[in-house]
């Protein structure tokens, strides 16, 4: 932690480079980020609305505020995976502390996903969604998704050193995981024997606790908040056993 | 004062026995994984036994044949890589300028680049936006400031990068045949640089081919060999034994 505040100008310089380039050389640059959820939520609307018929009430807003959600996990870990490896040229010839990487990638992430957020407001308001209060609890719940995904890229950045089959790994993961999450289904057709482990996933609680903010208008429960946090904290002690481990060899291992 | 202290260093590589590259090798590796065989690798010792202290304002000149050792050393002293066994002990801000560049990002412009580097180094962004000038003067890159890292030459990448390391006021310098591929130009007003540096009593410890410079500038010369010490002190003396072996090799 102390290291986090020696280095803090770094942080700030490598979150800001992360930022610039994910988005250098293409025209739109940010508004890619906007643009991939928009167009989602129109092809899963068109989708499960006309053709499957779902049934869901305003689907877009439904599968919009999960998938943002969502995204926020899924780009935020995917990225930060190949965070040690992507900077091999400063890794290789010069010391700083190596999870700052890690760190930065996933601030540059949350500024992305946080911009994502706030342009999703417009458009609940235009859909005719009524925003209440409960909407101070978003930022509480997102921060928690942002330990979790801390956790989870500790564990998976230095793993991808040494295998970089963690990565082609991983995006399997990513896709089961899309399925498995209440994403583009509701919680309410999973059946009742099984919905207890169901809702042991912590990014099941998390996208339910988004939905209710802001879709259902209900209060998240404790136990969403309970096990965000506590899956958050194991994953990020694992994640710093693994990476304290392995950090030492990655410069000869990249 | 020692300002390095390196006692009974080892460091061990591993050196896989096959490359495995198509997917049929690598099926057939990982059979052998779950028959219960390791992957297998040879153990190759970089580095065994190595002793020396370096004094406060010492130049230290490090000479041997390719893959003696000299450069892994350089990057252990860094804390680039780990020993396996043994201590090194250093005391200041270290600059390592190793081979190409300093830790430089091809995609980010030399202006970005050099604000990463610094604040690698401790410096905080108003402090090298202020030397900003003296770093492209004296890497005379000014009409390249913002152009990508990529796309500048071997040599002009490294002249940033010694530019950018001096501007960061190290107290001691490791620097790995770093002027090689600069021009004479750059060379001369490198030398003019380590010339104020063992002024400045900054510690510099140099890995060079060039036996005429090591002579020059450094007191001392550790000479490696197969990752073994084969002498340290005197440079005089140090190469001509160098020198010897060569010969009698």
């Amino acid at each position: 932690m102390a290291e986090l505040f020696e280095y803090a100008e770094l942080v700030r310089n490598l979150t800001i480079k992360e930022f610039k380039l994910r988005y250098r050389n293409s025209i739109l640059g940010f508004f890619w980020s906007l643009l991939n959820p928009l167009a989602m939520m129109i092809i899963l609307t068109l989708v499960f609305s006309a053709l499957l018929r779902s049934g869901i009430e305003k689907f877009p807003v439904f599968l919009l505020t999960a998938f943002l959600g969502w995204r926020f996990f899924s780009i935020g870990t995917s990225m930060s995976l190949s965070s040690i490896i992507g900077n091999y040229p400063l890794v290789t010839k010069i010391y700083f502390p190596r999870w700052l990487l890690v760190i930065s990638s996933n601030l540059a992430n949350l500024i992305g996903s946080s911009l994502e957020f706030a342009a999703l407001f417009p458009l609940l308001i235009f859909l005719g969604m009524k925003i209440t209060y409960l909407v101070v609890l978003l930022p509480v719940i997102l921060i928690l998704e942002f330990v979790l995904i801390i956790g989870v890229s500790l564990i998976l950045a230095p793993l991808n050193v040494y295998y970089r089959d963690v990565n082609e790994i991983w995006g399997i993961v990513l896709q089961a995981g899309f399925f498995l999450c209440p994403i583009i289904y509701s919680i309410n057709v999973i059946p009742e024997r099984y919905l207890s482990a169901y809702s042991l996933n912590p990014m099941t609680r998390i996208i339910e606790a988004i939905r209710k903010i802001l879709y259902y208008n209900t209060l998240p429960t404790i136990a969403d908040f309970a096990i965000t946090l506590a899956s958050g904290l194991l994953l990020l002690l694992i994640g710093y056993l693994i990476f304290r481990k392995l950090e030492p060899r990655f410069a000869e291992e990249i | 004062m020692q300002v390095i202290q390196i006692e009974d260093l080892w460091k061990k590589f591993r050196i896989p026995h096959e490359r495995r590259t198509t997917i049929l090798e690598n099926i057939a590796g990982a059979l052998q994984i779950l028959e219960g065989k390791r992957f297998t690798y040879e153990e190759f010792w970089a580095l065994k036994a190595i002793n020396f202290t370096v004094d406060y304002g010492e130049s230290i000149g490090v000479i041997g044949e390719n893959g003696s050792g000299k450069s892994t050393l350089l990057k252990i002293i860094a804390n680039i890589l780990r020993p396996n066994r043994g201590r090194v002990k250093a005391t200041g801000k270290i600059a390592p300028i190793l081979e190409l560049g300093v830790g430089f990002h091809p995609e980010l412009t030399v202006k970005e680049n050099a604000l990463i580097y610094g604040s690698i180094m401790g410096l905080k962004n108003s402090e090298v936006k202020r030397r900003m000038n003296s770093i492209l003067k004296f890497s005379t890159l000014e009409r390249f400031q913002d152009a990508k890292l990529k796309n500048l030459s071997s040599g002009m990448q490294m002249r940033l990068g010694f530019s950018v390391a001096i501007e960061t006021d190290p107290d001691i310098f490791l620097i790995d045949e770093a002027l090689a591929v600069g021009d004479i130009e750059f060379q001369q007003k490198c030398l003019n640089e380590f010339k104020e540096f063992k002024a400045e009593k900054k510690t510099i410890i140099l890995v060079s081919h060039a036996l005429n410079l090591v002579k020059e500038f450094c007191e001392k010369t550790l000479f490696l060999s197969r990752g073994e010490m084969v002498s340290f002190g005197e440079t005089e003396t140090v190469i001509n034994e160098y020198i010897r072996r060569v010969r009698h090799s």
